[in-house]
Parts: C-alpha cells; sequence; structure tokens
C-alpha cells in the first residue's frame, strides 16, 4: 500500500465521496418515482392498447362498414362483426365482439380497416373482475375505456 | 395561578419529577415514531424515491398506521420457546433504552435528574439493554435469532470498550461524571469537547453506529443472513418494543453525543457576547420549516392535502410570532439547539445505512478490536498526558520532564 492510499483509507475519503453522492440525491428533480393513479405515465406514441370503435365525430354514426376485414385478418379470431342487409342491399353493422382476454395487441385488425374504424388507442388499463368482462361489445368499443380516477 | 403552580411543584419535587418523566416519555415516543417515517423519507429520496405518501399527506400518518396495524396482529409464541423468557425480552430492551433519558440534560433547566454519576449511569442502564436481545435470541428457540443475538453481544462488547475510552477522553477535560456539568463545563472553557477531542468523537460516532445495530453494522439483523436476527420469532406489539427500543437507542445515542462532544443545549460560540443574534436561529428555522410547507402546498394538487398543509403552515407561522416574544425565545433556546443537534444525528445515522454496504462480520471485528481500541487507547494517553501538563500550568514541568 502506498502513502496515497494510506492517507485514503486514514481520511475515509472514499466513504466521504460516497455520503456526498447519496447527499447529493435529495433533491426533488432526482425523484424518479410515479404516482401512479394520480399521474398516469405517457406511454409510447405507437403503443398499442385498447380497442375502440370510432364514430364520426360529427354525425356520432359508427365509421364501421362491416366489411369484416379485421376478422379475417385477427390471428387469434376473437373478432365477431354481426351485419344485416338494409331494404338497398347495405351492410349495416349490428354487432361488434372484440375478446380483449384472447388479444396479443398485434395490431393488424387497426392495419386492415379500410375506414380506420377500429383502433387500438393507447389506454392501458383493461383489467376486469370476471373473463366475460373482458369480451368487449359494441357498446364497450364506441364508448371506449374509462380508466377509474382516483380523487381524494 | 401560575405561581402558585409552580410553588406548589417546588414544595413537591417528586411530582415535579413525575410530571417531566411523562412529558420526556410522551416526547421521545412520538419522536421515536416519527423517526421511522423520517427514516423511510431520507432513504427514499437518497435512492430517488418517494417514500411513503398514501397514509395522510405526504404519508405523515405512517406512524400511526404502523402502529395500529402492529397492536392489532396476533402475537406469536413460538412453540418450544421459553415462555417467560420470551415475554420478558422486549421489556428489558425498551426499559433500559428509556430509563437513559432520565440524566439526560435536554435544556439547562429541563432535566429529570442530574446525579453526579450520569454517564457511568447511562453506561451501565444501556449496557443492560443487550440482555433485552440476547434472552429474546435465546428464548425462541430458533436458529436465526440465536445466531443474531451472538453477534450482536459479541459486536456490543467489542464496541463499548472503545466507546468508554473515548468518552474518558472527555472526562478528562470536564472532571465530572454528572451530564449537565459535562455540558456547564464545555461552556467555561469555551469550545465543545468536539474540538478538543476530536479523534474521541470520530471513535464514538463509529461505535455508536455499531452498538446500535444500524448499518454498515447491522450484523445482528441482516435481512440477507438471518431474516431479522434476534426479533425474528416475534410478532405483534412485542415486536413493537423490540422496534422501538431500536430507534430509542439512535436518540439516547445521539444525545449523548450531543452533550458529550457538541455542548448540549449551547448555541455555537455561546460565550461570544458579539454572536448573541445566533440566539434568534429559532424564529428563522421555524420559519424555514413554515416555507418548506407552503411550497409542499403549492406543489400538492390533493384538496384534502392543501387544506393540512396551509394549516401547518399557519402553526410554524404562530410558533414564530410566539417566539418573537423573548421569555419565549429564552425558554425554548436551549431545547432548540439540543434537539437540532440531534436531529442533526438521527440524520446522520439515516445517511449512512442509506451509503454504506455492510460490513463482513469478520471485518467489524477487524475494525474494532485492531483500529478503534488501539486508536481510542492512544487518544486516551496522548489526552491524559497533555492534560497533565496543561493541568500544571507550566510548559516548564513538561519540557523538564522531557529533559530528565
Amino acid at each position: 500500500m502506498d502513502w496515497k492510499d494510506f492517507l485514503r483509507r486514514i481520511f475515509l475519503i472514499d466513504l466521504i465521496n460516497g455520503l456526498r453522492l447519496t447527499f447529493s440525491y435529495q433533491r426533488p428533480d432526482a425523484i424518479y418515482t410515479e404516482q401512479y393513479p394520480l399521474e398516469r405515465p405517457p406511454v409510447a406514441e405507437r403503443y398499442r392498447g385498447a380497442p375502440r370503435l370510432n364514430n364520426h365525430p360529427e354525425s356520432g354514426e359508427t365509421l364501421c362498414i362491416a366489411c369484416n376485414l379485421c376478422s379475417i385478418a385477427c390471428p387469434e379470431n376473437l373478432i365477431v362483426v354481426g351485419w344485416a342487409r338494409t331494404e338497398d342491399r347495405k351492410k349495416r353493422l349490428t354487432t361488434f365482439t372484440y375478446d380483449l382476454s384472447r388479444c396479443m395487441f398485434c395490431g393488424l385488425c387497426e392495419d386492415a380497416c379500410p375506414v380506420d374504424a377500429l383502433e387500438l388507442t393507447q389506454d392501458f388499463e383493461i383489467a376486469n373482475y370476471t373473463r366475460e368482462g373482458m369480451i368487449w361489445d359494441r357498446q364497450a368499443l364506441e364508448e371506449g375505456p374509462k380508466p377509474a380516477r382516483y380523487t381524494r | 395561578m401560575l405561581q402558585s403552580t409552580v410553588k406548589f411543584l417546588s414544595a413537591n419535587p417528586l411530582l415535579l419529577a413525575l410530571i417531566k418523566i411523562l412529558i420526556i416519555f410522551a416526547v421521545v415516543s412520538g419522536i421515536v415514531a416519527y423517526l421511522v417515517y423520517m427514516e423511510r423519507k431520507v432513504l427514499a429520496f437518497m435512492q430517488a424515491r418517494l417514500g411513503p405518501m398514501r397514509v395522510g399527506p405526504w404519508g405523515l400518518l405512517q406512524p400511526v398506521a404502523d402502529g395500529i396495524k402492529l397492536l392489532l396482529k396476533e402475537d406469536i409464541i413460538p412453540a418450544g420457546a421459553d415462555e417467560w423468557l420470551f415475554l420478558l425480552a422486549p421489556a428489558i430492551s425498551i426499559f433500559a433504552c428509556f430509563t437513559v433519558f432520565a440524566v439526560i440534560p435536554f435544556a439547562g433547566n429541563f432535566y429529570v435528574s442530574d446525579i453526579n454519576i450520569g454517564l457511568l449511569f447511562i453506561l451501565a442502564v444501556s449496557s443492560l439493554g443487550i440482555y433485552g436481545i440476547i434472552l429474546g435470541g435465546w428464548s425462541s428457540n430458533s436458529h436465526y435469532p440465536l445466531l443474531g443475538a451472538l453477534r450482536s453481544s459479541a459486536q456490543l462488547v467489542s464496541y463499548e470498550v472503545a466507546a468508554g475510552m473515548a468518552l474518558v477522553g472527555v472526562l478528562l477535560f470536564s472532571n465530572s461524571l454528572s451530564m449537565v456539568d459535562i455540558v456547564k463545563r464545555q461552556l467555561s472553557m469555551g469550545v465543545w469537547n468536539v474540538f478538543l477531542q476530536p479523534v474521541a468523537f470520530l471513535i464514538y460516532v463509529i461505535a455508536a453506529v455499531a452498538e446500535t445495530n444500524r448499518n454498515p453494522f447491522d450484523l445482528p439483523e441482516a435481512e440477507s443472513e438471518l431474516t431479522a436476527g434476534y426479533h425474528t420469532e416475534y410478532s405483534g406489539f412485542r415486536f413493537a418494543l423490540y422496534f422501538m427500543a431500536e430507534y430509542t437507542n439512535m436518540v439516547v445515542v445521539s444525545c449523548i453525543a450531543v452533550t458529550l462532544f457538541l455542548g448540549g443545549w449551547l448555541r455555537p460560540f455561546a460565550n461570544y457576547a458579539r454572536l448573541d443574534f445566533l440566539k434568534f436561529t429559532p424564529i428563522l428555522a421555524t420559519l424555514g420549516a413554515g416555507g418548506f410547507v407552503l411550497w409542499l402546498w403549492l406543489k400538492s394538487s390533493v384538496k384534502l392535502d392543501r387544506y393540512f398543509f396551509i394549516a401547518l403552515t399557519a402553526c410554524f407561522v404562530v410558533l414564530a410570532i410566539l417566539l418573537v416574544y423573548p421569555p419565549v425565545l429564552n425558554a425554548l433556546q436551549g431545547i432548540f439547539w439540543f434537539s437540532a443537534k440531534v436531529l442533526a444525528f438521527l440524520y446522520a445515522f439515516i445517511w449512512y445505512r442509506a451509503t454504506f454496504p455492510r460490513y463482513r462480520y469478520d471485518q467489524l471485528m477487524n475494525i474494532g478490536w485492531r483500529w478503534m481500541i488501539p486508536l481510542a487507547l492512544a487518544n486516551l494517553i496522548v489526552t491524559a498526558v497533555l492534560r497533565y501538563f496543561w493541568l500544571s500550568h507550566h510548559a516548564a514541568t513538561a519540557v523538564a520532564w522531557l529533559g530528565r
């Protein structure tokens, strides 16, 4: 041990350096914690979360043309599109079920949709108490996810 | 009314002592509860976390919640345990550390008793506390507690020697074992003992960390090795007693260090009249605390928390206004400086915990026996020699003695 090392040990230099480092972390801007239910983390721009069936922003009518392409594109076969013909032989959407419990959020349905009706949103709170609750019907899909807001 | 009360109390010193004991017990228990909170908060900040936030504003009610939880938990006595000792052990621990407060002077006029063997009494009683740990570990009839208790006693014995010898260095200057006299002596010498005995101070601080089983010397309860050490088998309120004893020990050790080395209730530079403006520090500190709470109020978005913070700010402002009134300021002067120093000490304890990794057992013994004790001995001898010549007031004596 040379004398420099010796002095370092005698005057506890390394320990003091350590103390300085931990002390310096006590800044409000160093805090990494997220107060989750109170503040939500921003997710990535291309994050694929809970699905939504978009309505026309003005008329409020569904954008879905019941073409069934999403159902065909889905590798898990979890989308069931129900339709009926109108008098002028046009397809009208009647029911739409989306089984979130089987979904792997690959986004192929979203890509297949020709009218941008089906969309995987950035919302990530899709937990449910029952298996049945994970199967979203047309109403749930159109309303979109409703994450609980916690207040005190 | 006030005068008749004072008269009555001075006629019944026993009653006065009883009231003081009640006050000290209540305040220390509260401080210990919030020391746990402070530890969790400071540790969290040093690790870039927030710490408890959910129970009450900024988690301020966390100690209350913890206490209720521990009280309501099942009190388990393991099969094969020595029941009497098992029940007795935590009580010994807590009794030993609370007894020490009897002789600690919190201010020039606020202490339960000033006995002339104060420091000896402290050393004797706080050493009794180890029985709580040993008996608890042994009576649990379990491996980990026994190992923890053995480690703890070995550690305490090793470091008590060094700490004791460091304290003797102070006694050489104060000529008294009475805690009040030790502080008064620092006033008359015009310098705190820490400047006369820096080595002893360092030794005492290290030994104090070891004696309270804190990081980096927390081998008796090293989670990764011994689950929880000597209190592994304890649950419910008995565990709470052990927990409280541990944190009270931290306060005790800090109080002793402050009294012996840092001038107790004295303000910095107590004999320099030119620095008398320092006596307004309590007002500034109160306002500072108020400002900090106001900042929390600005940052908080929760409605209930905001009410609480603004009320707390108001309390601090009222306290500051009260402190402007000279009698109040003078009465709280000693308590303020004492608690400020103790708080700094407690903060340092937490700071060490956040910084240093745990020592290995052989390293611990190495530091204790091969570094601390020789250093304390050398410090004691050097101090004694210097003190001898200083007392005789003749440098010439020293020269003559050396030339002999």
